[in-house]
């Protein structure tokens, strides 16, 4: 692999990343927008980078990026969260800004890397231990956990397995099961509007 | 989610090889085109797929190559993973996951490109009863990011922390594949990994790769994210670029009798091989069938036999047994006593003593 010229690493780098940012409020075009947050969320998996995500605000574009009609743009800000969220600081900041709630909707995404990377997530961000964070634990969460420890995907049996052994408690497990028959969670909205009645 | 349409390359998403994207801004554009991808610790694996390697029996380099970057601990032919004509694919299992990362959509020394991807599918979740603190062989790479972002903002304490909790662990491991048949497959049921692979395995040497690599350039890491990694240990990073730090791990292999042995041999010389052998076997057989057989009447004690010894290689043998079978012949040969020829015009010509060699 051919070496680059020896530039001071955390100048350019800061540069680079604000460069990339300001593409991604700037620009109109979806395609662009996409790479620019698939760069991020590549960055943030080095540590190195962490300060200047957090810096230049990163962590709450990707936030907001999860609120996109566009799938891809979900699935790579989800992607990015996943990886700064080892980080203890990087945590605290997705906890304090109300990301709890923004990541539990990629759940019932169809696509399967956006909810790989929020169960993902959510395990991270519970890592200190059962009953650090109650909307980590809420009973519809469980469910659904519940349910995808039930499924044919292997990333997503193992995830929310290691999910329900780590973050829930027994009692807590046991009353989503039982409470499972009931619950309506996990169906998904249609996607267009219903035809309008004459 | 998954896709199981059998496609080539499609039997999931994320081994399906994605159109570089070309229309990237130039100061974000990176040394090699890639495609648009993000890469998260759910993608990694220490298992890697390499799909559309040309069928010229070339495993055994392939796998020589990929040791480069690190000891393997496994590897199969994926014989029922769809792929293209003449096209084979493999699955190469390495010791830790570091070593899986520095190997991806790199050229072999023939030359030839083909695509390698990330296999976690393929790995198993292995809980330790120690449930305040998780730590599984599934959920290893998880925490051993997190311990590597503590690392290196240097926070010993939790190092410590987790030194003491090791050494209070229990080292008994639950299997947690539920919902899986056979509870040694790390494979969903839908797809066990004994449907793909054929039967090659082997185990690598104790060499455990410390090399790390650090960010590539400042620009595009879409595709490939390199980063500075340990080994699963608690030690030290030991930062060495890549190119310094390239060791051989060497690979033993596992030999079973059905497979080439040591050395490479194809396929077709091993079945001319086997039957050159059985034809040896035959000619052995019914030759001592008519040694017993005959009315010779023994005198004297037996002579010892020759013995065998083996050489270590197939044709060596096979040229000693020949020699061998030649010499029982000739030492065993006995005259005929000469007859009558004007009685037996018909006969065949009269055997004429061979000379010993």
């Amino acid at each position: 692999m051919a070496q680059k010229p020896k530039v001071d690493p955390h100048v350019g780098r800061l540069g680079y990343l604000q460069a990339l940012v300001t593409e991604f409020q700037e620009t109109e075009s979806q395609d662009a927008k996409e790479q620019v947050l698939a760069n991020l969320a590549n960055f943030a998996y080095d540590p190195n980078n962490y300060q200047y995500l957090r810096q230049l605000q990163v962590l709450d574009l990707f936030l907001d990026s999860l609120s996109e009609e566009n799938e891809t743009l979900v699935e790579f800000a989800i992607g990015g969260l996943c990886n700064l969220c080892p980080d203890r600081a990087n945590k605290e900041h997705i906890l304090q800004a109300g990301g709890i709630p923004l990541i539990t909707n990629c759940l019932s995404s169809p696509n399967e890397e956006t909810v790989l990377s929020a169960v993902t997530t959510l395990i991270y961000l519970g890592s200190a231990g059962p009953g650090c964070h109650p909307e980590l634990t809420a009973l519809p969460v469980v469910q659904c956990m519940l349910r995808f420890s039930l499924s044919t995907n292997t990333r997503l049996r193992n995830l929310a397995q290691i999910f329900l052994e780590d973050l829930c408690s027994p009692s807590q497990v046991a009353e989503a099961r039982s409470r499972q028959a009931h619950s309506a969670l996990g169906i998904p909205l249609p996607r267009t509007a219903a035809p309008e009645q004459c | 989610m998954a896709s199981s349409s059998g496609e080539l390359g499609g039997l999931f998403d994320h081994h399906v090889q994605r159109e570089v994207c070309d229309t990237r801004a130039k100061y974000r554009e990176g040394r090699r085109p890639r495609a648009v991808k993000v890469y998260t610790i759910n993608l990694e694996s220490r298992y890697l797929l390499i799909q559309g390697v040309p069928a010229v029996g070339a495993m055994k380099e392939l796998v020589e190559r990929f040791a480069l970057y690190g000891a393997i601990e496994q590897y199969n032919a994926l014989d029922e993973y769809p792929a293209e004509d003449f096209t084979e694919v493999y699955l190469i299992k390495f010791m830790n996951l570091r070593s899986a990362s520095k190997r991806k959509d790199e050229q072999v020394s023939l030359e030839i490109c083909f695509h390698v991807c990330y296999a976690p599918e393929f790995e198993t979740p292995v809980l330790f009863l120690f449930p305040s603190f998780v730590l599984l062989s599934y959920k290893d790479h998880y925490m051993t990011k997190k311990k590597l972002v503590a690392e290196q903002k240097d926070t010993k304490d939790f190092i410590q922390d987790f030194h003491s909790e090791m050494s209070g662990f229990c080292a008994a491991a639950l299997n947690a594949s539920t919902g899986n048949s056979n509870p040694g497959l790390p494979y969903s049921c839908d797809l066990p990994l004994c449907y793909f692979s054929s039967k090659c395995t082997c185990s690598s040497r104790e060499h455990v790769d410390r090399a790390s690599n650090s960010s590539k350039d400042g620009g595009n890491h879409d595709q490939t994210v390199e980063h500075c990694y340990h080994s699963d240990s608690l030690q030290k990073i030991q930062v060495n670029t890549f190119k310094n730090s390239v060791t051989y791990s060497g690979i033993q292999k596992a030999i079973t009798p059905s497979e080439a042995a040591d050395r490479f041999m194809p396929r077709t010389t091993q079945l001319q091989e086997r039957k050159r052998r059985r034809e040896d076997d035959r000619k052995l057989e019914t030759f001592l069938e008519a040694s017993t057989s005959s009315n010779e009447v023994m005198i004297g004690p037996l002579l010892p036999d020759i013995p065998k010894v083996d050489m270590h290689d197939d044709s060596l043998n096979t040229t000693a047994n020949l020699i061998r079978n030649k010499l029982k012949k000739v030492i065993s040969c006995v005259p005929k006593p000469p007859e009558d020829k004007l009685k037996d015009v018909h006969t065949s010509p009269p055997f004429k003593q061979r000379r010993r060699i």
